[in-house]
């Protein structure tokens, strides 16, 4: 057992850092989330430097690190930032069905995209219903391949996304059959709406997305054909350990503002840190954290060398949101009146980490999950 | 649910109260969210039907009712997710401080106002530097024959832009030695020489309530403007704040009761969807906890209301329930956004917004912290 990082791990931490400290300006934070866009320029430059694309192949334009690595990224961007972290860890979201299970023609088109900052990837998945049940929206074969029809919601930057990973069941018979097909969203067929404002996370907005007979070929299908449901679960997988980092970063980089707000802020003659009531949050919520963090690190470890634990993912995405969302809720307090404002900047934390906590899988959900996992399903 | 405001003409009242909300408050809420602060003909609207202040006397324009109409309003509101036409400031925080320590001239004066809607109030205690810790405010007020002269900074303070008859907490420079007794009320006007107003700020949620800075330079008023006695301001703030966080605990309860009943209605509505039943059989613990929860602040809240009613000490009970109901609220909004899925951060689905309003509760009218230190004090800790 080793619980240090490597000398290279800690420097990509203490890379991702400083790139954070010196480009996520809280000013400009502040406006993008107010504007609920994207921002571009900081993503471009993120991307230059490949942090994004860091768990790609070399030859893609990445790193070759593993999901571990991806995760210190992540986790020092949220640090500093929870809004500008989650939307650049969220940029290339799905990619990882090109990058484990892609064609090596669809890899050498869309890793380089995501690694290099050139366009948006997004995954249509969410529909309607529950998470619980079946996809709907349907992918029927003709003679000259496919038509897709249906509706998809939650799907992140879908109005500025160069590819869409769309999950459809193809088979009449089977509803559990499936396949992803990889599109540009400029097809015939495809109209994209935003789904309004949102009171977290709002520098990614959602979209809906419908499909009204939308011809593609079979060329469109990522990787295999029918084996969609399994390369889902895999990038579930993995997107909890990154979600779990986000969580991380964000509940870190509240804490953190808590402690140095508590340490300057007197009242009652004493700087409010000396108070027991805040040094019991401050305690506390550093245990969600500490644990949440080394809950995510496992999970990433045991990904990286091959052995994805179903369990660890749920219990680090679990224990990570629920620190980010604890902790933000006390660093809010331990500011008081002005932690309820704006310009005080915390409170966007604990928006953010409210709204990450809702992203894809809720708690209840994670826990069915994890129940599941633990127990078996329930006959 | 509501024993204690539920005889006949309570809920006869709380019925037409509802109307006049459907009709004239919640159609045009979203566009003053979005301006950030409420137009003062809805304030004139609310008092034209007797909905403010309607405790006060007939002889100073009110309709003499007992205190628990004015909840009834407080309630509707922060069910309705109101936030912004914060009534209950107006009519059961601010008022009572001229009612209580006014003379029957300022009472004459400003209570009909109060009632009608034209003088919209507000209480400036916080400064930059004193939040929590009240007694080391730095507002001064300096006497020079019939008038004071003000000069300090308020802060987070609610209907700031609105406010035509702000109650200012300042300091007159008596030197007692204990800060507690230097601190008087003074009342003062829109218009007064020297009386400006700063930013309406930008926060959380609350977002049609207007919460800024109050500026005060060389303001000049009468020294008739002060209420009570100079050196008395602190154990009026002491004793009004009781009230006030009364106000704040229904604020708590009721939208705790509304999210969870929104919750509900939103789980029935789903309940067609594929994969919504065994959504909801899973949540079936978490939501009988939150309901519990909430049945219990409500049992607690309703008894704390006959206390204070009867006229009987409050303050560890109502230090208690405004702690313990802001945090349930928060807890029971936060849950309840896990059972909405990904539409929980969705402004369009309301429980949204009173997420983001719901996190003001433990903080203002004196902190979680701070209750927790006045009940230890009680309790002898």
């Amino acid at each position: 057992m080793d619980f240090q990082l490597t000398k290279e791990q800690r420097d990509i931490q203490t890379a991702a850092r400083e790139f954070a400290l010196g480009e996520f300006d809280p000013d400009m934070a502040m406006e993008f989330d107010a504007k609920q866009q994207f921002p571009v320029g900081v993503w471009k430059k993120a991307c230059e430097l490949g942090f994004l694309g860091a768990r790609f192949p070399e030859e893609t334009g990445g790193q070759g690190c593993g999901l571990l690595e991806h995760s210190l990224i992540v986790e020092a961007f949220c640090r500093q930032d929870s809004g500008m972290g989650m939307a650049l860890a969220l940029a290339g979201f799905g990619s990882e069905m090109i990058l484990r299970h892609g064609r090596e023609d669809q890899k050498s088109v869309i890793l380089p995209l995501v690694a290099q900052g050139q366009g948006i990837v997004t995954a249509a998945v969410l529909e309607e219903a529950p998470a619980f049940s079946s996809i709907e929206t349907s992918a029927r074969a003709t003679n000259h391949g496919y038509v897709i029809n249906g509706a998809k919601s939650f799907v992140t930057l879908g109005t500025i996304a160069s590819y869409m990973i769309v999950a459809c069941r193809s088979s009449s018979d089977a509803p559990h059959i499936q396949s992803n097909f990889l599109l540009e969203p400029s097809l015939e067929g495809i109209s994209v709406s935003g789904m309004g404002d949102k009171m977290g996370m709002r520098m990614i907005p959602v979209d809906r997305v419908t499909f009204d007979g939308v011809m593609v070929s079979e060329e469109n299908i990522v990787g295999r054909s029918q084996c969609g449901d399994e390369q889902l679960r895999d990038f579930f997988t993995e997107l909890r350990v990154e979600t779990a980092a986000m969580g991380t970063g964000i509940a870190q980089g509240a804490w953190d503002r808590a402690v140095a707000y508590s340490k300057k802020r007197e009242q009652f003659g004493k700087a409010i840190v000396s108070f027991g009531a805040i040094r019991n949050k401050l305690a506390d919520t550093y245990v969600d954290i500490e644990m949440a963090r080394l809950m995510v690190y496992k999970a990433a470890w045991s990904f990286d060398r091959g052995r994805p634990d179903t369990r660890e993912t749920l219990m680090a995405r679990m224990s990570a949101t629920r620190a980010a969302y604890r902790t933000a809720y006390e660093a809010v307090q331990i500011f008081g009146g002005y932690g309820y404002m704006t310009e005080a900047h915390i409170e966007r934390f604990y928006r953010d980490a409210k709204a990450l906590e809702l992203l894809i899988e809720q708690p209840p959900f994670q826990r069915a999950l994890l129940a599941d996992q633990l127990l078996g399903k329930v006959q | 649910m509501h024993d204690v405001l539920d005889t006949q003409e309570h809920h006869a009242y709380r019925e037409a109260f509802k109307a006049f909300l459907s009709r004239e408050i919640l159609p045009f809420y979203d566009q003053w969210e979005k301006e950030g602060i409420v137009p003062r003909s809805a304030w004139k609207r609310m008092g034209a039907q007797g909905y403010l202040c309607p405790w006060v006397e007939k002889e100073y324009g009110g309709a003499g009712l007992g205190l628990e109409y004015s909840f009834i309003i407080t309630e509707e509101m922060a069910y309705a997710g109101v936030h912004g036409l914060m009534a209950g400031l107006h009519s059961d925080i601010v008022a009572p401080y001229i009612h209580g320590f006014g003379t029957d001239a300022q009472k004459a004066r400003w209570l009909p106002g109060c009632v009608s809607g034209d003088k919209i109030l507000a209480v400036a205690m916080t400064e930059p530097d004193a939040g929590s810790d009240l007694s080391s405010i730095r507002t001064t007020a300096v006497r020079q024959a019939d008038t004071y002269i003000i000069n300090g900074e308020k802060i987070y303070i609610s209907n700031a832009m609105l406010a035509d008859l702000v109650v200012v907490a300042c300091k007159t420079q008596q030197e007692s030695g204990s800060p507690h007794k230097d601190i008087c009320l003074i009342c003062v006007e829109e218009g007064s020489p020297g009386f400006s107003r700063g930013r309406n700020l930008e926060k959380t949620g609350w977002h049609s309530q207007d919460t800024g800075e109050l500026i005060f330079r060389d303001c000049k008023v009468p020294a008739a403007n002060l209420l009570g006695e100079e050196g008395k301001g602190f154990y009026y703030m002491m004793e009004k704040l009781q009230q006030e966080r009364l106000v704040s605990a229904i604020m708590s309860q009721s939208s705790a009761e509304a999210v969870l009943q929104m919750t509900l209605r939103f789980l029935s509505q789903q309940r067609g969807l594929r994969g919504a039943r065994e959504g909801l059989s899973m949540s079936q613990t978490m939501i009988v906890e939150m309901a519990t929860d909430v049945e219990i602040g409500r049992t607690f809240l309703n008894s704390l209301i006959r206390d204070h009613l009867g006229g009987e000490d409050v303050i560890k009970k109502v230090s208690m329930a405004k702690w313990w109901t802001a945090e349930m609220a928060n807890r029971v909004v936060s849950l309840c956004l896990d059972l909405y899925r990904d539409y929980g951060y969705l402004e369009d689905y309301k429980v949204g917004r009173f997420f983001r309003d719901a996190r003001a509760h433990p903080i203002y009218a004196g902190t979680n912290e701070i209750m927790k230190r006045i009940i230890a004090k009680v309790l002898g800790l």
